[in-house]
């Protein structure tokens, strides 16, 4: 019994504490509350030395949620540019794969907003919150409207064609972002490259639509284009600094021999 | 003795246990299943062996605490230097808040 209870907790935690806990447990006969309390010990060692050194210690309410809004920031980014590019580049009148491929992305970029902005949101929270607000609300508009496209082609969805619903939530979500961008560089906490890219995404968005509603078409392309790329260059960026920020600060945890 | 600033340690829910644990500590040496009893004794509410850990390692890591040669596998715990400030500022402080509830209670006697 002792030995299996012991079991539970870290290879690393065992091999600083083991034998003396083990001796400890050895000590009088285990009750139940004795074993929920090792089995909840054996819980809080595991979160506690997954990549949680002293360093990270301020960090500890989000890693679950930072590492979920990485993965979801650099995968949704990935399939929002590729289902974007892929369906302008199909000459076909067919949605399939590439529009349900954007919706997925839009989608897992707004679970990354969501996750991602919980982490900031200790330092600059309205800020933050008002970024994860507006992008959040411009990525649920844009699935919307890419739904609309797949179901109902160019036939109008809500009074508005999904193409117009699809445009009106990614501008959200660019603007969201450049609000996100400002959150993200002055907490410093994930990367301040992504955060640039978002900020000239948000920015070179509006040129972009002008020429939409009749400037200069060329001019237009090249601002749609930057704004594309470092949209989906910012996003992954910083699923990757937040990924990165997941690590421990060192190979060895304060206070626990490796 | 000069007063220093230490941070409070930010010990989440095991700043009660790690409470108990230093004071355990205050008046020598002992290892994990000493301090348990003498927890128990003093406080007359069981402490389990997984709550004792968790405390002890968040203790160490943060210096309040320090690791001896174990003795037929028991390893005994110290107070640090440090820890023992920490220690005294925050029965001090514990002291302070304890007074001011007692005088609002009106149950202080002068």
């Amino acid at each position: 019994m002792r030995h299996l209870l012991l079991r539970v907790y870290p290879a690393r935690w065992r091999a600083r504490y083991g034998d003396e806990f083990e001796t400890l447990l050895g000590e009088r006969p285990l009750g139940p509350f004795d074993v929920a309390d090792v089995l909840l010990g054996a819980l809080d060692a595991h979160l506690h030395l997954r990549g949680l050194g002293a360093a990270l210690e301020d960090r500890k309410g989000f890693p679950m949620t930072h590492r979920i809004g990485g993965y979801a920031a650099i995968l949704g980014s990935l399939l929002w540019i590729v289902g974007l590019v892929a369906s302008s580049l199909d000459g076909s009148d067919s949605a399939w794969p590439w529009l349900p491929l954007g919706l997925v992305g839009t989608a897992l970029l707004l679970v990354a907003v969501i996750g991602l902005s919980a982490f900031q949101a200790r330092r600059y929270p309205r800020l933050t919150w008002a970024a994860c607000a507006v992008t959040a609300a411009g990525a649920a508009v844009a699935v919307v409207g890419l739904f609309g496209m797949v179901v109902t082609g160019d036939e109008p969805f809500f009074g508005l064609s999904g193409w117009s619903l699809w445009a009106l939530g990614s501008l959200a979500m660019f603007g969201g972002s450049g609000l996100y961008a400002i959150a993200t560089w002055r907490t410093h906490t994930l990367s301040r490259g992504a955060a640039a890219l978002l900020g000239i995404a948000s920015v070179a968005i509006v040129p972009a639509m002008m020429g939409v509603v009749g400037g200069p078409e060329q001019l237009a392309i090249a601002f749609f284009l930057i704004a594309l790329a470092a949209f989906a260059g910012g996003w992954t960026t910083l699923g990757l600094s937040a990924l990165r920020s997941q690590r421990p600060a060192s190979s060895s945890v304060p206070g626990v021999a490796s | 003795m000069e007063h220093q600033e230490h941070p409070v340690p930010e010990l989440g829910r095991f700043a009660e246990p790690a409470l108990l644990i230093l004071v355990s500590l205050s008046d020598g040496p002992k290892h994990g299943y000493a301090i348990m009893t003498d927890v128990e004794a003093g406080t007359g509410h069981p402490m389990g062996p997984g709550t004792l850990y968790a405390a002890l390692a968040r203790l160490e890591e943060r210096g309040l605490i320090e690791a001896l040669a174990p003795v037929d596998r028991r390893r005994p715990y110290r107070l640090t230097a440090i820890g023992s400030q920490v220690l005294t500022e925050q029965l001090r402080d514990l002291a302070e808040f304890a007074e001011l509830g007692l005088r609002r209670l009106g149950r202080v006697q002068r």
